[in-house]
């Protein structure tokens, strides 16, 4: 039961791919995270952006990264990646947030590994910093629920469908989002 | 009983917070120290109430384990006879602020201090109950810096977190400040 | 109407189908069986949890915000604060992870030691919970037993970092000191110590039939929850599933170590219980392994003067006392990292607590509360 690194590329690459009803959404997708990462300090070892599509997933040297398969996804697509890790027996690690400034973006990252073999998954995917806004995994894997609470605290990333965005480790009435790069001090 | 490399804990030299003698309505407090009889009593008192401090259960952080540390086996504070830890603040007298207060904590912590009977003492436990210890940077939004920012202290115990041997040391100190007289010898550190 | 709302939305007050009257407990943020400053706030039905949610962040303490203001090496002490019973173990997540970055060797020795001192910590760590959790089921001696075992393990700890508890000992590269000959002697001397110990401990404590009874059977978690919450730890392991980093992706010398991992399958209070004793056991193996292993050598590779991370994200797991901790670090090729996110056991373990809770009676939620280990400020960070 203990899914291969290939075999998770091929699923990712089915899932990526544009379909020609989804395709100018994803292309549009596409043009921005380039555009973001030839401002922001690179978060991958990534060749610099040139007309050449950059491939949505790929797998990753785990031994330097710690990390084994790495994808960028449309916040669309958050739901159908997590549920198809979900049905490869995948653990949820953590989710959370990057805040790149300069490129005016926020970065939300997923941390999948699986129980009994030695795989890791990161998903990311970057959204405009004013507004943030995703869906939740919540629904996949509950124990995302408390993961993306903390992000929205952090971050105000909001999550759309999550039960409860509440302040969870800032107190009841905290406005404040401390981890944003331009937070500069709670009143 | 002190380690060289901690400095010893710092009593708060200001004036006792609690009542020592009747208050009447409206008229200023008798001085009633000058009553020989009531005068024994207010030391026999005292001397009861130092040889049996009852602290409250209450642990924030790494301060706590070396709290607990205290109580158990090896330093068994029981010697000193504060090893009744009561987790109701209406039976403590003692409130040993062992970690960090956080801004959503300080008001629970303000409560469990209101909540205690006077005659009740207050022991800064560690680098953070004392001033937010390394947790303090500017543009901080979280840590209140110092416990006496919330109500008055009586001791001071430096350390991140403090040895059980300093905790030990900050008892006697508060039973020295409340009977003005110090049951144990003084260590002098080598 | 106003009030059956606000009955609703508090969850008090509420009639339920069988005539019963719902009512709100609020547990914490101080309690003892809580170890620290959690709250829980608990819908009631009579002496059975309808739903307990709990609040954390009563010690939130920046400690992701912290990383972002100082330099890579100024980080170090605030990793030994996050779950100060472990701090061994999430030190060395964190000077992993830069050392895999920043691609620093380490030198055998210091990699031996690490181990040996990491699993030292470990032992002392589930010693605290032991008699932390057996003090909440009604049971003060184990305390004072597990209290003086723990003593002689943070003296030989003290005497090569100086330290009881916030141990700031692991540098990147290495170790701020080698042990010496005394600390190996002791080491050794506290292996042969122990293994009498845990055998009286089952005889004293795991047979006796009141503990059973309050374990055996409560508070069941199986695997598929612990996955989907990303339960790690002596959780999983009481679930049937083997998974612990040191074997699933294994890291410094624990490869070359020969030690098995306790699993056990009855998904209970029992089955952490005892995963937990089990390990203590497999620890002393590890330490007196390691020890006779132990080579000459330095305890400090070549690092340079000021360490800065290439610009990129790193992430590294370990296996603390309470599961699977990690660190993914965000590097901007400066001195100063640009994002540290904590992954900390005890936040997953407990964000399961609220299904894993529910329709149980309170003593036994407390229990199960206890099972899971928790540090406080290792949730709130």
């Amino acid at each position: 039961m203990t899914p291969t690194l290939d075999e998770l590329n091929q699923a990712f690459l089915r899932l990526l791919t544009p379909a020609p009803a989804l395709g100018t959404a994803c292309e549009m997708h596409d043009a921005t995270s380039c555009e973001g990462k030839g401002v922001s300090p690179n978060p991958a070892p990534t060749p610099p952006p040139t007309s050449a599509p950059v491939p949505p997933c790929r797998i990753v040297e785990g031994k330097t990264k710690g990390y084994h398969f790495d994808a960028d996804l449309a916040p669309d697509q958050i739901v159908p990646a997590g549920r198809l890790l979900d049905e490869r027996g995948f653990a949820i690690d953590a989710v959370t947030g990057v805040d790149w400034l300069a490129a005016g973006q926020m970065e939300i990252v997923y941390d999948f590994y699986h129980p009994v073999s030695v795989l890791h998954v990161v998903l990311r995917c970057r959204v405009p910093r004013e507004g943030a806004e995703v869906p939740t995994l919540s629904e996949v894997f509950p124990g995302a629920n408390w993961h993306e609470r903390e992000t929205h605290d952090f971050f105000g990333i909001r999550f759309t469908g999550h039960p409860d965005l509440s302040p969870f480790l800032l107190p009841e009435d905290a406005d404040y989002h401390p981890l944003r790069k331009d937070f500069t001090g709670a009143a | 009983m002190e380690t060289p490399d901690q400095p010893s804990p710092q009593v708060n030299s200001a004036p006792n917070p609690t009542p020592t003698g009747p208050v009447g309505d409206g008229e200023p407090a008798p001085d009633c120290s000058s009553i020989v009889r009531f005068a024994k009593l207010d030391e026999l008192l005292a001397l009861g109430r130092a040889n049996s401090l009852w602290p409250l259960t209450f642990g924030l952080a790494c301060c706590a384990i070396e709290m607990m540390a205290a109580g158990a086996s090896r330093f068994d504070i029981s010697r000193f006879g504060a090893e009744v830890f009561r987790p109701s603040p209406r039976q403590a007298d003692v409130m040993i602020v062992a970690g960090t207060i956080n801004r959503k904590m300080a008001l629970a912590v303000k409560t469990l201090y209101d909540q205690m009977p006077e005659p009740k003492w207050v022991i800064a436990l560690g680098n953070c109950a004392i001033s937010g210890g390394p947790f303090v940077f500017p543009g901080q939004y979280a840590v209140v810096e110092g416990v006496d920012k919330l109500f008055p202290v009586d001791v001071y115990v430096p350390g991140c977190p403090p040895r059980p041997e300093a905790l030990i040391e900050g008892i006697l100190a508060l039973e020295e400040k409340i009977t003005g007289k110090r049951r144990w010898p003084r260590v002098p550190p080598q | 109407m106003l009030l059956e709302k606000l009955q609703s939305a508090v969850g008090a007050g509420v009639i339920l189908p069988d005539g019963h009257e719902t009512f709100v407990l609020n547990l914490g943020p101080q309690h003892p069986a809580t170890h620290g400053v959690l709250r829980v706030k608990l819908t009631m039905d009579g002496e059975y949890i309808l739903r307990a949610e709990p609040v954390p962040g009563y010690i939130h303490r920046m400690q992701e915000k912290m990383g972002e203001n100082r330099s890579w090496s100024k980080y170090l002490p605030n990793t030994s604060r996050i779950d100060y019973l472990s701090a061994m173990t999430y030190t060395h997540a964190y000077v992993l992870v830069v050392e895999r970055a920043a691609g620093i060797e380490v030198p055998p020795r210091a990699e031996y030691l690490r181990v040996i001192t990491s699993e030292l910590n470990r032992i002392s760590s589930h010693l605290v919970w032991f008699g932390a959790f057996l003090l909440d089921l009604g049971g003060f001696t184990p305390l004072l037993y597990a209290f003086d075992d723990r003593e002689k393990i943070l003296d030989l700890l003290e005497s090569v970092t100086g330290s009881r508890l916030t141990y700031c000992y692991y540098r990147f590269g290495g170790l701020c000191n080698d042990v010496d000959a005394e600390f190996l002697t002791g080491a050794r001397e506290f292996v042969a110590y122990m293994r009498p110990r845990l055998a009286m401990y089952r005889q004293l404590v795991t047979d006796n039939i009141i503990l059973r009874k309050r374990l055996e059977g409560i508070g069941r978690i199986d695997a598929e929850l612990c996955r989907k919450y990303g339960a790690t730890g002596p959780v999983i392991r009481g679930a049937g599933v083997a998974n612990d980093v040191r074997r699933v992706e294994p890291y410094s010398v624990y490869p070359l170590l020969d030690f098995k991992i306790p699993v056990y399958s009855e998904c209970d209070c029992m089955a952490r219980y005892l995963v937990r004793m089990d390990e203590m056991e497999q620890s002393l193996r590890i330490v007196e392994q390691a020890i006779a292993q132990l080579p000459e050598g330095p305890v400090m590779g070549k690092v340079p003067r000021v360490v800065k991370v290439p610009a990129g994200d790193y992430y590294h797991a370990v296996e603390a006392a309470r599961g699977r901790f990690a660190i993914r670090i965000v590097s901007d090729g400066k001195e100063i990292p640009y994002r540290i996110k904590l992954r900390t056991p005890s936040f997953s373990n407990l964000s399961l607590f609220e299904e894993a809770s529910r329709g149980m009676m309170l003593p036994d939620a407390l229990a199960l509360m206890g099972s899971l280990d928790l540090v406080i400020p290792d949730i709130d960070r």
